[in-house]
């Protein structure tokens, strides 16, 4: 390890040669958690709908019920992340970074082509490895954008779009209910119904709706804007009883930190 | 086929290794020493690779013996198990790794207590009141649960110890002829017969 | 076989009221062979936040010791201790590092912090093997037996559970999903941090 505090850019690749030879040993690489994943996005009369369902998964384990999958870019941007977690969600917070950086350079507002560009080059250069599919949304000086970027690098521009495991149930909801110049509420349902359908037909896809309004006044998270998938409150309480777990050794450290203050004893000066 | 084991009780570690040296079929040597001497206080049973084992117990025997040299005290047993340990993680992210496998027995003249740890090639440590690496552990790790006494006195701990070498003896295909033993407590190291 | 299972190990993380519990294993395995029954996998990092560190046993005290080194930068630099958010975007960054030749480990963190305000906040997180954050509300869970946790303790947790009563909770979940996984068990520790202390406890496991 660097002693330095300064600490290299990049990626760290000091496990390669050891997690190599374990799996000569034929030990199997764990899986990381990745989004199977229904995320949408459509354009409306006055800027971009972006949705996504919140549930991320490890092999056939749910592993968060209620995670989010759209991510902040700037104001005016902001992308939804499918396939490895770990990868859309760092990805997106340096491009998010970047661009900060970019737009106190430029001294403009930061454009969506640019996030864009930033996304698939980086992710071109990595051949695929990182695995992190995009939709990307936002408006700009240009008006309203909408584009997919795919974990090689490859990107698409289109007036809606969908991805991720449930993303054949959500554009076939698309393919019926998408025309041009929808208005706010009828975008909004459509992008409800597209993450409805993944929800309910991909097992990938599960548990709220998440969207986000971007129009050229502002930009609104509309955090599980459905909640189809509550868990009902318990009939009954489980819990056990106080003592039901034997214990075998105890110890119990304060955090309260006491101080007792003696006053030293003064004696009365002589002054005889 | 090479077993090494180890127990602690009360004020001293044993650690008995058998001596036979073999390669593939052939037994090389029935006196090969595997125990090596770290400080004062401190045992390190070596097992695995043959090449490996000798180059890495004398690269951590000078080591150990030029902290000494630097500070003018020795590594603590802890402190020792450390630093080999990390010795170990380290080597395993290089292009050709040591496959070694240790016990390290000794003795903390500073709490007088003894410590024993078990370590394997891919750096992993804990500290246990018995251990046993190679085939020998499947048979003397059971037998250590139902005799192991950590307050035992050395006669105890040695009786014990007689019982893990007969058994291995008694049911491993290919039975060690020879053991070394060495015992370490707040008089230093010293090897015994058995 | 998973590397995950080469050494075995499990931990969970729960939120109380005004209070975490967090719980592991004592098991260290040679794949199917016990070595020790006394191998902690959670580390205290402050007085009032601990992580657990389940997967690869090597793993285990290299990266503890990984964090420990940090963390004292951190507060060095910092002239504070470190707050639970923080460290756990510290543990995410220092696994996302590795991104392609990670720690075979999954984190789970579990602490208390004070807002300015004088309110308590209970705190859980857990990461994958490659540092992608998990905020949950209700618990986490890592490990050889993380599926029989989840189980477990989506049935037995409950909102808002008194130091006391989480105890018995993260207990008897621990206890229960790891009797029937094969290489998690040998024995538990669990601790409950309050605001004003932090009881430690080892139970006892069936030895199977």
């Amino acid at each position: 390890m660097a002693s330095s505090v300064h600490l290299p850019t990049g990626f760290d690749f000091s496990n390669e040669i050891r997690n190599n030879f374990l799996l000569d040993k034929g030990v199997k690489l764990p899986k990381a958690t990745s989004t199977g994943t229904t995320i949408v996005g459509c354009l409306f009369k006055d800027g971009i709908v972006l949705g996504a369902d919140t549930r991320a998964t490890e092999g056939p384990i749910v592993a968060d019920k209620n995670c989010e999958k759209i991510h902040y870019i700037s104001d005016n941007i902001r992308c939804c992340g499918a396939g490895t977690a770990a990868d859309t969600e760092f990805t997106t917070a340096l491009i998010s970074s970047n661009m900060e950086l970019h737009a106190l350079h430029t001294g403009r507002k930061p454009r969506v082509v640019t996030a864009m560009t930033m996304l698939k080059q980086m992710l071109y250069r990595y051949q695929g490895q990182i695995g992190a599919a995009l939709v990307l949304g936002g408006v700009d000086a240009s008006g309203p954008n909408l584009f997919t970027v795919a974990p090689h690098g490859s990107t698409d521009k289109l007036p809606y779009v969908t991805m991720g495991s449930g993303s054949l149930a959500a554009m076939a909801v698309f393919e019926t209910g998408w025309k041009a110049g929808l208005s706010r509420e009828e975008a909004l349902q459509l992008v409800k119904d597209a993450i409805s359908a993944g929800i309910f037909n991909d097992l990938g896809s599960g548990s709220n709706v998440d969207a986000c309004i971007i129009t050229a006044n502002g930009t609104e998270m509309l955090r599980n804007v459905e909640m189809p998938n509550e868990r009902v409150q318990k009939e009954r309480r489980y819990g056990f009883r106080r003592g039901t777990t034997a214990i075998k050794s105890e110890t119990i450290r304060s955090l309260i930190v006491n101080e007792e203050i003696i006053l030293p004893t003064t004696e009365a000066m002589d002054t005889s | 086929m090479e077993t090494s084991f180890a127990i602690t009780g009360k004020g001293y570690t044993i650690v008995a290794s058998d001596t036979t040296a073999a390669r593939s079929i052939v037994k090389m040597k029935v006196d090969e020493d595997r125990i090596k001497v770290l400080s004062s206080h401190l045992l390190m049973a070596c097992s695995g690779e043959p090449g490996d084992t000798i180059q890495f117990s004398e690269f951590v025997e000078r080591n150990i013996r030029l902290f000494q040299i630097r500070n003018n005290y020795s590594l603590k047993p802890s402190a020792a198990a450390a630093w080999i340990r990390r010795s170990l993680a380290q080597s395993l992210r290089s292009r050709k790794p040591y496959s070694v496998n240790l016990l390290l027995g000794g003795y903390d003249t500073t709490s007088h207590r003894p410590h024993l740890y078990w370590v394997d090639y891919l750096g992993t440590m804990t500290e246990v009141p018995f251990a046993a690496h190679g085939y020998g552990s499947y048979f003397v790790l059971s037998l250590l649960d139902k005799y192991h006494d950590p307050e035992a006195p050395l006669e105890e701990g040695l009786a014990v110890l007689k019982r893990c070498m007969d058994e291995v003896a008694k049911r491993l295909i290919v039975n060690p002829s020879a053991y070394k033993i060495k015992i370490v407590d707040k008089d230093g190291v010293r090897e015994i017969e058995l | 076989m998973s590397i995950m299972e080469y050494n075995g190990g499990s931990v969970i993380a729960m939120v109380g009221k005004e209070c975490v519990a967090i719980a592991c294993d004592l098991r260290l395995g040679n794949q199917a062979l016990g070595i020790s029954s006394k191998f902690e996998k959670i580390f205290p990092v402050t007085d009032k936040l601990y992580v657990g560190l389940p997967g690869l046993a090597t793993d285990v005290t290299t990266l503890k010791e990984l964090f420990r080194y940090r963390v004292n930068m951190y507060t060095i630099k910092e002239e504070r201790e470190i707050e639970p958010d923080t460290f756990a975007h510290l543990v995410s960054s220092t696994l996302y590092e590795r991104r392609f030749g990670p720690y075979f480990i999954e984190p789970v963190m579990a602490g208390i912090s004070t807002t300015p305000g004088g309110k308590v906040k209970p705190f859980i997180a857990a990461t994958d093997l490659i540092g992608c954050l998990n905020f949950a509300k209700d618990f986490v869970v890592a490990g050889t037996a993380s599926s029989k946790l989840f189980g477990v303790a989506e049935g037995l947790w409950e909102p808002d559970l008194e130091p006391e009563d989480l105890f018995e909770t993260i207990s008897q979940t621990m206890l229960n999903a790891v009797d029937r996984d094969a290489y998690s068990g040998w024995g538990t520790m669990v601790y409950v941090i309050t605001k004003d202390k932090v009881i430690q406890r080892t139970l006892k496991g069936r030895m199977d």
